[in-house]
């Protein structure tokens, strides 16, 4: 074993599994996670699972990805061809490349597709101006409060949609402000600890590259109201890859872009669209299904690339 | 006249001779913002370099933009891609290159391929 290697801690080395695009299966056991690849074990049959799809930046046609309208069908498919229904869908955001009226109606015609109900949550590329956040709200924004923020309540599980792209802070962090916090601390207040709660917002809500704005600078206060539950999940978009931690009893997972990747923090000289070998696109980008077994309190993360 | 260019040599900021083949792999990550042809979150690049900032027609640029007077050149642009908030508060972008090599290859690019 080299040095660098010997310095690896195990939650490391599986997230370097993840990121080199290798199907793992997730479970979350007493907040110790154990990766399996996909193939050779499946989530709980009982309770439900549930689709998360990020980062569809229709509209987005540059030699990263020439046609983000196709990966995102690909995407599509791949969630209809699941052996389980899942029970419906999440969207972390940057549905659309610019914002424009024909971009969020395609991505909705796309995404429509697949014939679950989708719960989504706003990217900075979706939300630019009082205009665009209209118009994404018109669409998107079932159920959301004038910030384009939410709850929704499944089979037990009690899930909040939060809006992190407005107010941006220095090096485009995410802000959540006062007032969403507020309405947070609300919302969770009289809820049972044993409520299982899954968090999701575009930016991660985790401290994850400062420098490339990936991170929440409000973040911790949100993340401290979950500390009292007993199973919390936080799911993301926005780094283009996978990441995944855990600690205590929070489980933090960012999604893969349906789009294009971006480079690993620190590879590069900063974050942005990163152009992968022809041919090798697909391997890059994919959906998550994440399955909730109502008696042992993990959630099962199976992340899936479009291309093995 | 060697004195004269001498001089010119010292009134003029130092900057790290740029590579605009390596910039054109730094742009990369640009593109999630911008394009060389067309308008996109951000204004096009075709002819940034030499260009009055804020002075396209068809883009709709934050007011700390619009009418900034200056034009782009080297020393703007490496004040610009250094820490755009810190440059001009209030315009709307974020993104920033920390590595002075980086910054000259990229604005080598603009310079040299995106006239």
């Amino acid at each position: 074993m080299d040095e660098t290697r010997a310095k690896l801690d195990r939650r490391q080395v599986l997230e370097c599994m993840v990121w080199a695009g290798a199907g793992v299966v997730w479970t979350l056991s007493g907040g110790v996670p154990t990766s399996r690849l996909i193939g050779e074990a499946k989530a709980e049959e009982s309770g439900f699972s549930f689709v998360q799809i990020s980062d569809s930046h229709v509209g987005f046609a540059k030699p990263a990805n020439p046609d983000a309208r196709a990966t995102l069908k690909e995407a599509i498919a791949k969630v209809k061809a699941l052996p389980q229904r899942p029970a419906f869908m999440l969207h972390t955001g940057d549905v659309a490349h610019l914002a424009k009226p024909q971009e969020f109606d395609d991505a909705h015609e796309i995404i429509g597709e697949a014939g679950l109900d989708v719960h989504y949550a706003p990217g900075e590329h979706d939300i630019v101006d009082p205009i665009t956040k209209a118009a994404y709200l018109e669409r998107f924004g079932r159920g959301a409060t004038g910030g384009g923020w939410y709850a929704f309540d499944h089979m037990g599980v009690h899930f909040v949609s939060l809006n992190n792209v407005v107010d941006l802070g220095k090096n485009g962090l995410g802000s959540l402000g006062p007032e969403q916090l507020a309405w947070l601390e609300n919302d969770l207040g009289g809820r049972s600890a044993s409520t299982p709660i899954v968090l999701f917002a575009h930016i991660p809500l985790w401290m994850i590259a400062p420098d490339w704005g990936w991170g929440t600078q409000d973040g911790a206060q949100a993340l401290s109201m979950l500390k009292r539950f007993g199973s919390a999940t936080v799911l993301n978009g926005h780094i283009h890859q996978l990441m995944q931690k855990v600690e205590g009893n929070v489980t933090f997972h960012t999604a893969r872009s349906t789009a294009f990747p971006q480079p690993a923090p620190g590879t590069a000289p900063g974050p942005g669209p990163k152009l992968v070998p022809a041919g090798e696109l697909r391997k890059y980008l994919g959906v998550a299904e994440v399955a909730y077994a109502p008696k042992a309190s993990p959630l099962a993360i199976t992340d899936e690339a479009l291309q093995a | 006249m060697r004195s004269a260019a001498l001089l010119l040599l010292l009134a003029s900021p130092a900057f790290a001779a740029g590579d605009p083949e390596r910039g054109a792999q730094v742009y990369e990550g640009c593109q999630d913002c911008h394009s060389i042809d067309k308008n996109d979150v951000g204004p096009r690049h075709r002819g940034v370099f030499g260009r009055k900032a804020g002075s396209l027609a068809d883009y709709d640029y934050s007011p700390a933009l619009h009418g900034a007077g200056f034009v782009w050149d080297e020393a703007t642009l490496d004040k610009w891609l250094t820490d755009p908030q810190a440059f001009l508060p209030g315009v709307r972008m974020f993104y920033h290159l920390g590595q002075a090599q980086d910054r000259a290859d990229v604005i080598a690019f603009l310079r040299e391929r995106a006239k």
